[in-house]
């Protein structure tokens, strides 16, 4: 007497009960991802320019209508973002497919093109890294330090931008190495 | 053929609908900078529609692993999201009225949707004739 053909494959640790597959716009995987990619690039870098329209158009404090607005975005709030921006367009300018290659159809001979690669993106990673520290940094050192208590919003802005900027980077990461109507290619390759 | 016609004149009217409350929320107020949205949400399906045209000839052969059009979808859901947040960043930064900014997203959505809408209904039709 044989066993029932299983469900699922037998190597999966954790199965899912449900079945996401089911639902039509879960198998088109690599388009779902690269539009929630740029959803979440495009939300990020609107929340920050949000703090800086609200900047741009800040009222004195009511209680002393003539005094100026003590504090601005100014170019130093848009250099995170604009490292993290670049961080992402380098990361994914890189050719994934070529490093993960790299025992296989790559030889030993090809050692230095891998290691320019993988050169490339620690840039990349650092600049997204540097984006996020950045951010934080302006954040602690521009309106907590000084006791802006009321301009914290410009802040947290900031970090949100690159928080989101890197998450959009990750997700645009796993949706290039997933495939649309691909069963066999679903595990995610890092 | 009917139920087609039926769709059309359903899509535009929430077109029109989707248009009347973007230029509603303009000119009650006399401030016609959300009328940016209407042109953002028409503008949005561009990116997809130019970038799933080309690229095509890579070995690879098919679309799914094509970059122009992953660029395409990237962009598009880029400025899908500018139609959404700019009426929240006008209002947040006080320039327009909150109710302006509530009808321009709806508005905004309307139009998109129907956008979507017809090109997916139009898909369906071409693949089964």
């Amino acid at each position: 007497m044989s066993l029932p053909r299983s469900q699922y494959d037998p190597r999966r640790v954790c199965v899912i009960p449900f079945n996401f597959e089911s639902i039509p716009i879960f198998r088109k995987k690599r388009s779902l991802g690269v539009y929630v990619s740029g959803l979440l690039f495009g939300l990020a870098h609107w929340i920050f320019l949000d703090a800086a329209v609200l900047s741009a158009h800040a009222h004195p404090p009511p209680d002393a209508p003539y005094d100026t607005v003590p504090i601005h975005i100014t170019f130093l709030d848009w250099i995170p973002g604009i490292c993290s921006t670049l961080g992402l367009l380098i990361v994914n300018l890189v050719n994934k497919e070529q490093l993960i290659g790299e025992g296989g159809s790559f030889g030993s001979g090809e050692g230095g093109f891998v290691w320019r690669v993988r050169l490339f993106l620690f840039f990349g990673f650092a600049l997204m890294a540097g984006g996020l520290a950045g951010s934080v940094c302006v954040l602690v050192l521009k309106y907590i330090v000084p006791q802006f208590d009321d301009y914290l919003y410009y802040g947290y802005a900031n970090v949100a931008q690159n928080v989101l900027v890197m998450l959009s980077a990750i997700v645009l990461w796993i949706a290039q190495n997933t495939h649309d109507d691909d069963e066999y290619n679903y595990q995610l390759t890092l | 053929m009917a139920a087609g016609l039926k769709t059309v004149i359903l899509l535009s009217f929430v077109l029109a609908i989707g248009f009347l409350l973007i230029i509603l929320s303009c000119a009650l107020w006399q401030n016609w900078l959300p009328l940016i949205v209407a042109l953002t949400f028409v503008l949005a399906p561009l990116p997809n529609a130019i970038f799933s045209h080309c690229g095509n000839s890579d070995d690879f052969g098919s679309s799914d692993t094509n970059p122009a059009a992953d660029f395409g979808r990237f962009l598009t859901s880029c400025v899908v999201i500018t139609g959404f947040a700019l009426p929240l960043v006008l209002a947040h930064a006080e320039v327009i009225h909150p109710t302006a900014s509530a009808m321009s997203i709806v508005g905004g959505g309307l139009v998109y949707g129907t956008i979507l809408a017809y090109s997916a209904v139009f898909k369906t039709d071409s693949e089964e004739f």
